[in-house]
Order: structure tokens, then sequence, then C-alpha cells
């Protein structure tokens, strides 16, 4: 798909020469893999590896051959044997399962911050989610970023519109998703001279002219409304703390709404698909990444526990989450009937630590995405990717370690903690906590695999999300 | 051949904005080209003008020739084409060669929505569609515009949107964004309950689908939301169901959705929790195992009060 906010970016070096199309990479993969196989000498580690994929394979196949089972088929040739073994010849740790190869990660990510050449035009409206995605890689690594401050400060300060709100770049018109990348990228870099970078009064009048009578939000001025505007504004709106009253000029007023959040709630509830998912408008299709703008949307107007039973149909929600769950592979697709990739390890794997605040914990299969990720989803070289036979880039970087952060740590809701913090709108987000490391069944990951916390709903740092909150409401005036 | 503008006479009374970046090197910069350089810089400045004309329109087809995924150019273009009052024709034959060339970007979607809302038409839209869909049969794009056009031309009772989609389903029944359209034109689009003389004919395509590969979930889910619509039991569906699994014969399930809403259909009579365990346990164990913790939940669900789904 197109996922939301995604593009493939190459990393800015040398690697840009290697490029190989598509679906050439992708033959070359099945041949070594079929080589690989015949070789026939099966260590002890990957004789393990082989039971427990038989062990959570679904029994049962179809015999129709359509489009759908033919790609699924082909992808499977290509993923099974970095599952079954160790084909880039990866360190292992002590479950046989690649590590987490932090400095090759930690180096494409720096690159991914440098500079890119003009070949690479069609970033250019993109640049804010590259910053986002390598910063909040780094950070998930545990790599201090504020060595970055400054620059990332310049950088969106550049992208800042005089009317309100980031663009892509300067000179270029607001839009949510540059707004969104935007504020993240300046709460993780962090501090007074950042923070009051952020025209605050333009961009409140901004989010007033994107905010729509139905409810929902478009992304720019004149743009789609679907429901990733409604996530990023409600992001940046509570990050921020924004007045919630709709600014005087705000063209829903003349509809009747007063505040941003009249409407959102039910808007948000018409998006759910009737096969439980959650799509980017009324009437799409369900998909894992418009799954996670809901989820996220509705765990800042309220507690999840009261937001999502009053919009969503949870029963429906869980079980069509966890038919995102790729077998054998582990890992996530976005779709019914689509192909696993690295990206919904967050988009999906994320939605859990919300749907289990409203529920109940243990849902979901956290251990298998984690062997998919580590196993399937590091490149040789460097970075994360969607599969074997991709390249992979910031974005696949960024949500392949969010999601494995959502695999390892207990993210749990507790209105007691930060008591002090989001007494006012839009505030319910900021009392999240972390339980500890997982730790069950058929577990991959040793300490040293261990990525940091990450915010659940925010997806940036913890004290990140506090300290630009805290400035805010200790802020009076815009 | 790279375009310039600073040496053409038609642009000489415009002093291109060029890109600031002052003081410190930002993070993830481009080293633009010339040309794409001076280009922004002629087109900062006749946005900073608000001017719309036909050489601006000029203007944003190179630079989106250059860089198709600038929402700037594109929103702006689509300004001067409302202010000039460039032929919509014209505008939508020049844009599906590119729409082609660049099927997952949004701005060019949403360009078209544009256009073919101010033109009021949908007339050749239908075989646009079919077009990329060839190329790529699952696009979210195409098929939320697909979605958009249904509502917009009201299309909802015309029978060649339905045929349509059949036809989509027909060539590879795993398709879930076909079925999805399916339901949007069968009960989503519309207002109001679904009648259950609708909803028994839905039954019926739906369960014929299902028996063609009754592993895949697509169908499996439209039927329950056809139930969903119409408000009937899903114990409605228990005989067919039972086609493909049945907890007293573990060894011989066809199909781990049967096995799901089974456990439901069980969970939901008088005297079968005994029933729908051994379906979750199926599950859990043996069908579908992946998802063991969920299965799991819905066996404790079991003993609580009113767990209907
Ligand atoms: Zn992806």
């Amino acid at each position: 798909m197109a996922v939301p906010l995604r593009f493939s970016t190459p990393a800015p070096s040398s690697r840009l020469e290697e490029i190989i199309p598509g679906s050439d990479r992708i033959e070359e993969l099945s041949d070594s893999s079929g080589e690989y196989e015949d070789m026939g000498t099966a260590t002890v580690e990957e004789q393990a590896h082989i039971a427990y994929l038989n062990s959570v394979r679904i029994p049962i196949t179809d015999s129709l051959e359509t489009a759908t089972s033919r790609m699924d088929d082909k992808t499977a040739e290509i993923i099974l044997p970095f599952l079954e073994g160790n084909p880039d010849g990866f360190t292992l740790n002590t479950f046989g399962i690649p590590k987490l190869q932090r400095e090759s990660h930690a180096g494409a990510l720096e690159a991914f911050l440098g500079d890119y050449p003009a070949r690479v035009a069609f970033m250019d409206a993109s640049r804010p989610w590259i910053v986002y995605w390598a910063l909040q890689s780094l950070t998930a690594l545990g790599i201090d970023i504020s060595a970055y401050q400054k620059r990332v400060a310049h950088t969106f300060s550049l992208a800042q519109h005089p009317d309100g709100g980031f663009g892509g770049g300067y000179g270029q018109l607001p839009h949510l998703a540059c707004t969104y990348a935007a504020i993240l990228s300046l709460a993780m870099a962090g501090g007074t001279e950042t923070y009051e970078t952020i025209n605050r009064k333009t961009l409140w009048h901004f989010l007033g002219r994107m905010k729509q009578a139905d409810g929902g939000f478009t992304m720019c001025p004149g743009g789609e409304e679907d429901i990733r505007g409604a996530f990023c504004a409600v992001v940046i709106l509570s990050l921020t703390n924004l007045p919630l009253e709709l600014p005087p000029d705000a063209p829903a007023r003349k509809r009747g709404l007063t505040s941003f959040t009249d409407g959102l709630g039910e808007w948000i509830s018409k998006c759910q698909s009737w096969d439980g998912g959650i799509s980017a408008a009324p009437g799409n299709e369900a998909h894992g990444a418009y799954a996670f703008c809901g989820l996220g949307c509705l765990a800042i107007l309220g507690p999840p526990k009261e937001t999502l039973p009053k919009y969503l149909n949870v029963p429906i929600l869980i079980n069509w989450l966890s038919s995102r769950q790729c077998s054998p592979e582990g890992g996530y697709n976005g779709r019914t009937n689509k192909l696993v990739d690295g990206c919904y390890s967050h988009w999906v794997g994320g939605c859990w630590s919300i749907v289990e605040a409203a529920t109940t914990t243990g849902l979901w299969n956290r251990t298998a995405l984690a062997r998919y990720i580590l196993s399937a989803c590091q490149d040789e070289e460097a970075g994360l990717r969607d599969k074997p036979g991709k390249n992979s880039d910031a974005y696949h970087t960024c949500y392949n370690l969010a999601g494995l952060s959502a695999a390892q740590h207990q993210y749990k809701y507790d209105e007691n903690v930060n008591k002090g913090l989001g007494t006012g709108n839009l505030g319910a987000a900021y009392h999240w906590k972390t339980e500890g490391v997982y730790d069950g069944k058929n577990n991959v990951w040793d300490e040293g695999d261990v990525v940091k916390t990450i915010h659940p709903v925010f997806v940036i740092p913890y004290m990140s999300v506090y300290e630009m909150r805290k400035y805010f409401e200790e802020k009076e005036g815009f | 051949m790279p375009k310039f503008y600073h040496d053409d006479e038609a642009w000489a009374d415009i002093a291109p904005l060029p890109q600031d970046d002052g003081g410190l090197h930002p993070l993830a910069a481009i080293s633009y080209s010339d040309e794409y350089s001076e280009a922004m810089g002629y087109l900062r400045a006749v946005m900073a003008k608000n001017e719309y004309s036909d050489r601006v329109l000029g203007l944003t087809e190179h630079i989106i020739s250059m860089n198709p995924a600038h929402y700037t150019v594109w929103l702006y273009r689509a300004n001067t084409i409302s202010e000039i009052g460039r032929p919509l024709q014209d505008e939508i034959a020049w844009l599906n060669p590119t729409a082609l060339k660049h099927m997952k970007n949004y701005q060019i979607w949403h360009h078209r929505h544009t256009i073919i809302d101010a033109l009021g038409s949908a007339d050749g839209e239908a075989e646009f569609i079919s077009s990329m869909l060839e190329k790529d049969s699952k696009n979210y794009h195409v098929w939320s515009y697909r979605q958009w056009l249904v509502k917009r031309f009201d299309l909802f009772d015309k029978p060649e949107e339905l045929e349509w989609t059949h036809s989509m389903i027909e060539s590879d029944v795993r398709n879930n964004s076909a079925w999805n359209h399916r339901y949007y034109i069968v009960v989503g689009g519309r207002e109001g309950k679904l009648s259950v003389e609708l909803a028994k004919q839905e039954i019926g395509y739906t369960q014929a689908a299902i028996r063609k590969a009754p592993q895949n979930q697509s169908p499996w889910n439209y039927i329950l939301g056809i139930l969903r619509a119409a408000e009937l039991p899903k114990s409605t569906l228990k005989d067919f169901t039972c086609e493909f699994a049945d907890v007293q014969r573990p060894e011989e399930v066809y199909s781990s959705h049967a096995l799901d809403i089974l456990a439901d259909i069980y969970a939901e009579e008088e005297n079968s929790k005994e029933n729908a365990a051994k379906a979750l346990e199926l599950l859990a164990t043996k069908y579908d195992p992946i998802r063991a913790n969920y299965w799991n939940y819905r066996k404790g669900l079991l003993d609580q009060p009113n767990i209907a789904a």
C-alpha cells in the first residue's frame, strides 16, 4: 500500500547505486534461498526454528489458486529461509535468533539525517517524516540525540508556514502530516528554545481551518479528509496544549461546531468497517495503519476504557486486529489477505497496548512478532525493512523498532500515574506507565535486543511527551 | 533537456524566491538540481503574489514531472485551474498517464477527485479505474476513489456497479478490497437497516464464494457483516458453518474461520458452552495456534454473562 506516510527512501549513500528493481531482487533471492535449502544440513538451531514454525502454522490450505494465493506462496518462499536459518550470517542471540544489529542500524539512521542527492527530489515534501523516523529510531536504540537539538529546531523553523502549521520545507503549504512529524521531532529534541520556535497561535488557527463540519479533519487546505488528519490533529493539540475551542475564523464554526472534539468520536466510529477494522474514511477498507490512527485518537480523547467501547465495537475490532498476525511468519499484514510487512509491527502491534487498556492483557502473540522483526526485517547491511528482498528505509526502521518495543515492554494505562499532568484538555494519554519487559513462552530476545520504551500513543520517548506537555501547561497564553 | 526560467522572456517580470536555509545546515537536506531549485524559486514567487495563469500551469506541470509527491504544487495547480477556467476534460486527459505512473501517490488521487467533482460527471471513470486495478488489484487509493465516485454520483443502484464488483470478486475471491466495495454498495454507503430479503440474497452469494475456498477470511467476515446489518443472529449460519467444522470430529476441519463462528453460535445457545470451549480449544491448539492467546481470551469470556459479540 501506500501506507499513509510512506514512500521508499533509499539510503543516502553509495547504496543508491545498488538499487535493483524489486522484481529482479525477488527472483534473485528466491533462487539463492532454494540453494540454501538444498544444502540440507540444518543446525540444531535451525531444526528448532523449523519445529517452531510448524507448531504455529495453520494446517489448512485451500486448493483454489488466485492471484492472492500465488503472491502469498511466492512471498513465503522468500521469507521462510530467514525464519528457519540465518542466510545473512548475523551474530545470533541465545535463542538462535539474529541479535538486534544496533551499530549498523545506528549508522544507517545517522545517514538518513544527512544530505541527499538531487535525484531524490521526490522526497522534498517528506523531509519532516525522515527527521521524525530517524530521531525516533535513534532514541529507540538508546542513542542520545541531543547533538541534533539545534539543527532540529532550525530545520523546522524553515518549514513553519506564516499562516500556521508546518509544511515539508521552506515555502511549502502547511500540512497536518508534516506538522505532526515536526511537533514530535521538536518534542524529542526538547528544550525551551526548541519549544518556543512553535508559533502556537497560528498553529491553532491552522488546525481550525482543517476541522470539518462532519467532525473529521482534512490533511491540508483543500486536501483529503481522512483518519490520519484526526489523529495528527489531536496529537498536536494535546502535546502543545492548545485551547479546544475552535478559533473564531474556523469554517466549521459556520456549521455550528464550537470545539475541535465536536463530532470527532462519532466520525471515528463511522470509520469502523464491517469486518471490525478501521479505515481511512467511512466506507473504505479496513487497514492497519488507519487502525492505529483511530485508536490513538480515541486514546487521546479519553481513557481507552471509556472511549473505545463508546465509539467502537470492541470484540470485532479485537478479532480483526488478531487476524492481522500472519502464520507462520508472526509479523503483521495491514489488511485481510495482504502480505506481511514490517511496518505493521507498529501500526497493528502498537494497537494492542491501547486495546488491552480497554479490555485485558495477554491478547496477542508478542514473541512471534519479535521473531519476525529480528529474523526477517533486519537488512544485511543496515536498517530495517518490509520483508526480505526489500530495501531498508527510515520508515520501516522506525516502525519495526516501535513494534519491537510494543512486543517487549508492557505498557499500562493507569490514572494514578502523573496525576499532576494532563488535567486539562486532551490529557488522558499522559497516564501511561511501563510494567517491565515481557517474558513469556517462546521468547526470542536477550537483554541486548531490548529497545527502549516508547510512549504507546505518541510514539516518542515518555520523557519527551511529558516535558513538552508540562512546558505548555505552565505557559500562559500563546 | 532541463528547462530554465531566468533566460525565458515570458518570465522576465518574476524575481524568483530562492530557498533560504539560513544559518545551520538543515537535517535531511536535498542537494537540489539547479533545474528543480530554480523552478521552485519561481513557484514561491508566483504563490507569493497569488498569480494564476497559463504559465503557472506550465510551471506546476514542470515541477510535478520532477516531484509528483509535492502536495503544495498540486494544490496550487488545482487553484490555478479553477481561477483560469482551464477545461476540466483537458486536465483529466493530462492526468491519466501521470496517474498510471504514480499509483501510490495521495496527491494525484486527491487532484482527480477535485477535478471530477467540479466537472460533475463520472463518464469514463469506471474504465479508467479498471485499467488501474489491472496493474494493482488492491490499490487502496483506487478503491477509495471508487467509493467516493459511487457516493458523489449516486451509483448505488446502478446494476453495472454491482456487476463490476462481482467480476472483481470472481477474478480473485480473496480480494478483500472487492468485498469491501460490495459491502459499501449493498449496505455501508446507504442509510438504514438492511432488509432481510436482501440479506438472504447476500448470504447465498457469499456462501457460494466460501465453498470455493473455505479458508478465505474475506467472505466469512462479509457474511458476518451482513448478519449484523440485518440484525440476524449468527445461528442463521449454523448448518452452513457445520459443513466446514464440527467439534465432534476435530480431525475434519476445513476452515478455522468456521470454528471461530461456531464458537460464537454455541456461546449464544442455552447449553452449548462446552462446545464453544471445544471450538476455541481446537483453534488455540491446532487450527490457528499463532493466535492461541486470543482464542484463550475468548474462552475465558464464556464464563462471563452477556458475551455476545
Ligand atoms: Zn511497510
